[in-house]
């Protein structure tokens, strides 16, 4: 290889290596502030690598012990929002996240399977009238869905944000699955049928099998929609105990002291569970903005 | 062979079957939400006190011309979108450029790319605050130790810097999907087309500019579009890494629509606030869906 080829290929990877830095270095700052020591995470020159590792922040999230945070003028008082909720805060965000993400699913598949096998009036405008529905964001619904949520006596559940992010991944899974459903050749369906299978039977053991892929994409995404939600779980949610992560761990902001390193420890835990499916499952990830189905 | 006509009708029955439950879900969490939003833009609404609600005309909207924060707002939103969009756009196809380019183990940095998708909002701007504090973060401390600033920035409480910021969380975040669009298209650039140029003599800018720019123009527009639509009315992104703040100063019309909700308790001014959104959203979309159209017509 000539000099000037290689001299290129070098800055390629020192480039490469800045922007995988930018993309890495936020949670490689959490997690390491996240094992510090107090003292080590206020010192000055700050470390990469800990000091003393310790996992006290973790334990701490995870057993629930209560923390004591200085009162404005009442000496030493235990945070409304001490990190004993932080277990049920997490149990909340896996429960809401499951949820609507089963709904929408189920819902916009079956439906997809119908607009792209049938014939009947209107079925043309429903996928564009889902991309009109995900453009729209969640500040516009919020508030009209909160007064349905309250009509219901629902505000204040895990139903209400369950329903709530049915109303920004129901439009997108659609959209996506729509999209999917069309590529999926209709000969073997049509063939199973002249052999006599049922509709319902070519739709379970056809259909679904190679659609399976869309539908993994399209619940990665609702899944990180619905994990990911701030806006709807703090207009909803009254009570502390009904939160999910997202809006449970700003409350660590409460008091006068800014525990740090056990709000760092939260960030990566909450960062967590999307980590491991986005390893397990970056193809199908990958697969989904093909489709272009990406709301962001 | 099966009766066909007996087929037939049990068949159109299973289609429509399958399709009721997204038509009553489209009509509950869809329809009904957005119709109740343009409704309450025409009523004063106080949700301590909903029995109260009445009816205003276009009184909502008359509050909100009048009011120079919404202005403000808008101004603010504007710029804070248009940084964002030409940083993420001029990034995003760098890197675009960079993640095509025939190196070992380039998939590995293309699926990094992902990451800050992932990255729930809270989490980075809980993490951006610990980096960007003014005292003890690591961005201050690097900046000083390198010898580039002598005082501490005030990166969160100053309203230029919040705004940067902000522009700074929001380019992370997603940057990438632009990066991504761009880069499934330029795998389908063929490559005669370069051969060609090269044998021309055309250097690489030369190149980039008459080859590669063009190709993209159409996937470029679409992002762009879509980008701008989507960043014009993020709230999340600003709200928790700033909460508008210092003071006023990252309002942007998200953030004032929460405000006048949840603070003042005026549901129907920031109802009203949300009509101005979609109206300027529909707008956007209508431009996309022209383009689109345009886009097909012109492959089919």
């Amino acid at each position: 290889m000539n000099p000037v080829a290689l001299a290129r290929q070098a800055l390629a990877y020192v480039m490469l290596l800045l922007v995988t830095f930018v993309i890495c270095f936020p949670l490689l700052w959490a997690l390491s502030t996240s094992f510090k020591l107090p003292q080590d995470v206020m010192a000055s020159p700050p470390t990469l690598i800990p000091r003393e590792v310790t996992i006290a922040n973790y334990r701490n999230l995870i057993t629930g012990k209560e923390q004591y945070f200085h009162g404005v003028g009442k000496g030493y008082v235990p945070s409304t929002a001490a990190p004993q909720h932080f277990t049920s805060w997490f149990t909340n965000s896996v429960v809401v996240s499951l949820g609507s993400t089963l709904i929408s699913i189920v819902i916009s598949t079956l439906a997809a399977y119908s607009i792209t096998r049938f014939r009947y009036w209107g079925r043309r405008i429903i996928p564009y009238f889902s991309l009109l529905g995900y453009m729209i964001p969640s500040i516009i619904l919020v508030f009209p869905m909160f007064l349905v949520m309250a009509e219901f006596r629902l505000t204040d559940s895990l139903w209400s944000l369950t329903f709530g992010y049915v109303s920004i991944t129901l439009p997108f899974c659609m959209w996506l699955l729509w999209a999917f459903f069309r590529g999926i050749p209709i000969e073997l369906e049509e063939a199973a049928m002249m052999d006599g299978a049922s509709r319902l039977r070519v739709f379970v053991d056809i259909v679904l099998p190679s659609a399976l892929p869309g539908i993994i994409a399209a619940a990665i995404f609702s899944l990180i929609v619905s994990w990911n939600d701030y806006l709807f779980a703090r207009v909803f949610i009254n009570s502390i105990e009904q939160l999910p992560l997202t809006v449970g761990v700003m409350h660590f902001f409460e008091g006068v002291h800014v525990d740090w390193g056990l709000m760092m420890a939260s960030a990566v835990l909450m960062t967590l569970p999307m980590a491991l499916l986005f390893m397990l499952m970056q193809k199908h990830l990958v697969a989904g903005f093909g489709a272009g189905a990406v709301k962001g | 062979m099966f009766d066909s006509t007996d087929w037939k009708v049990a068949d159109r029955r299973i289609g429509i079957l399958f399709i009721i439950p997204f038509a009553l879900a489209a009509l509950v969490f869809m329809v009904y939400p957005v119709a109740e939003a343009v409704r309450l833009a025409f009523y004063e609404h106080n949700p301590l006190r909903p029995e109260a609600s009445h009816f205003v005309g276009l009184e909502n909207f008359r509050t909100i011309y009048d009011d120079p924060l919404f202005w403000k707002s808008f101004q603010q939103a504007t710029i804070w979108t248009a940084c964002s969009i030409v940083l993420q756009t001029v990034i995003g196809v760098a890197l675009a450029l960079l993640l095509h380019l025939p190196l070992r183990g380039i998939s590995l940095f293309r699926g990094l790319l992902l990451f800050p998708y992932i990255v729930p909002t809270v989490v980075i701007a809980l993490v951006l605050q610990w980096m960007l504090n003014a005292e003890i973060g690591v961005v201050n401390w690097s900046l000083k130790s390198a010898g580039l600033i002598d005082e501490n920035i005030y990166w969160l409480a100053t309203p230029n810097m919040a705004m940067i910021s902000t522009i700074m969380l929001n380019v992370w975040k997603y940057t990438p999907f632009v990066t991504i669009c761009v880069l499934a298209r330029l795998q389908t650039i063929p490559l005669e087309l370069y051969d060609a140029a090269k044998v021309d003599g055309a250097g690489t800018l030369r190149r980039f500019i008459d080859i590669t720019l063009p190709q993209l123009a159409e996937v470029l527009t679409v992002v762009v579009i879509f980008r701008t639509i989507w960043t014009f009315n993020k709230f999340e992104e600003i709200y928790l890494l700033t909460k508008g703040g210092p003071g006023t100063s990252t309002f942007n019309l998200a953030i004032y629509s929460f405000e006048q909700s949840v603070a003042s308790l005026k549901m129907g001014v920031g109802a009203a606030t949300g009509v101005v959104m979609m109206f300027l959203l529909f707008t956007g979309s209508l431009i996309y869906m022209r383009v689109f159209k345009f886009a097909e017509e012109e492959t089919a």
